[in-house]
């Protein structure tokens, strides 16, 4: 639950003592968290919001502007136009002990007894959009045929120009391409391609985690694309399906 | 500590650097156990969501792409009960590996295309 905190008390003595510590300090605890708790640290002040916007130019150029307007009561009495502020005593007690450092240092304080937000890479991953552009992949037809048509929008449209692609008509009379190379050192991953590509044949998968040790694993050719797309082809097809009423 | 036992625990500990316990939602064909907590008042949401890699020389990428749509928050569901994955997996669907670099079994990049420039190979006619 909250080990770093636990660890500032000390293991040993959460061991040792019976489950009622826990119990009590968990709602402790707990109640400041901030995903359950309404934003009070900042000091709102409802004399500071404007009635309608202007642009208060006019009142900052004149030369009268640090002046404020003086205000009358109904018997003519003029106001003190400071009477709503803070008085010169709270300035003053605020400016000799701190207070706005003690503050601050206090929701440092709070801060350091929260749960962590670290999240620890490996095992836990943080949120991805089923849009995200990763690695890409070249997709196939449930029939297992492949989609590419070799129509080279996805090369003429890539604005890194890392897609090579040569083609070929097949024995049964179908253009494929015979080269499809994307250089993954030049790709931007702007997904250009994918919403170019009139067969979403080419996709960027959710796949971030491709890195390799040298430059020449990066140049993907026509096999690795597919490799990719045939491994990973329930999740493309799952991101493009939760997807297809915005398209 | 008390809810996951101490032997898993210890594991935790040793791997993801965390004590956490939740409810045990798959394993994947590699071993790899998910677990996921929703309870926002024992995990930060964000971190909800968790794997136990089953290998000890772990690695992001050995969680397969069905879970990785799940642990990435992509899809609500995990794969053993998402019916638009499952309906979409396709029956040629390639055995999936982890990310070979730096290891025999790296991607060497190679070309598809015949070459368009073929060496010269003198042919010579037999002398008669």
């Amino acid at each position: 639950m909250f080990p770093r905190a636990r660890l500032a008390v000390g293991l040993q003595r959460r061991i040792v003592l019976a489950p009622r510590h826990n119990s009590v300090q968990a709602p402790l605890v707990a109640r400041r968290l901030i995903s359950n708790s309404s934003c009070t640290n900042a000091q709102h002040s409802h004399r500071h919001q404007l009635d309608e916007l202007s642009s208060a130019i006019d009142e900052r150029k004149s030369h009268a502007a640090h002046l404020r307007p003086r205000e009358f009561d109904e018997k003519g009495n003029e106001l003190n136009p400071y009477r709503n502020g803070p008085s010169a005593l709270d300035k003053a007690v605020h400016l000799f002990f701190f207070t706005e450092i003690i503050r601050g240092m206090w929701i440092v304080l709070e801060q350091f007894f929260r749960p962590p937000y670290t999240i620890m890479y490996p095992f836990e991953k943080g949120p991805l959009s089923p849009r995200f552009r990763g690695e890409h992949a070249l997709r196939r037809y449930p029939s297992g045929e492949e989609r590419c048509i070799a129509c080279k929008l996805c090369e003429a449209i890539c604005p890194a120009q890392a897609i090579t692609i040569e083609s070929e008509a097949r024995l049964d009379g179908s253009r494929k391409t015979t080269k499809y190379d994307i250089d993954m050192t030049k790709c931007i991953y702007c997904g250009f391609c994918q919403e170019a590509c009139p067969v979403d044949a080419i996709v960027e998968t959710q796949n971030q985690e491709f890195s390799t040790e040298t430059r020449e694993e990066l140049l993907y050719n026509k096999e690795k694309l597919l490799a990719n797309g045939d491994r990973a082809e329930a999740e493309i097809a799952a991101n493009l399906h939760s997807d297809h009423v915005y398209r | 500590m008390r809810r996951v036992g101490l032997r898993e625990w210890w594991r935790q500990l040793q791997y993801i650097g965390d004590a956490k316990s939740g409810t045990y939602v798959g394993t994947d064909q590699f071993g790899n156990r998910y677990y996921e907590n929703r309870n926002a008042e024992e995990e930060i949401p964000g971190r909800h969501r968790w794997v136990d890699l089953a290998q000890h020389e772990y690695n992001a990428t050995q969680v397969p792409p069905e879970w990785h749509s799940w642990i990435s928050h992509i899809r609500k569901d995990p794969p053993t009960q998402d019916t638009v994955m499952q309906n979409l997996t396709p029956p040629w669907k390639a055995p999936y590996y982890e990310n070979l670099t730096g290891t025999r079994g790296a991607y060497k990049p190679y070309n598809t295309a015949v070459p368009k420039i073929s060496a010269w190979e003198p042919k010579t006619k037999a002398r008669s």
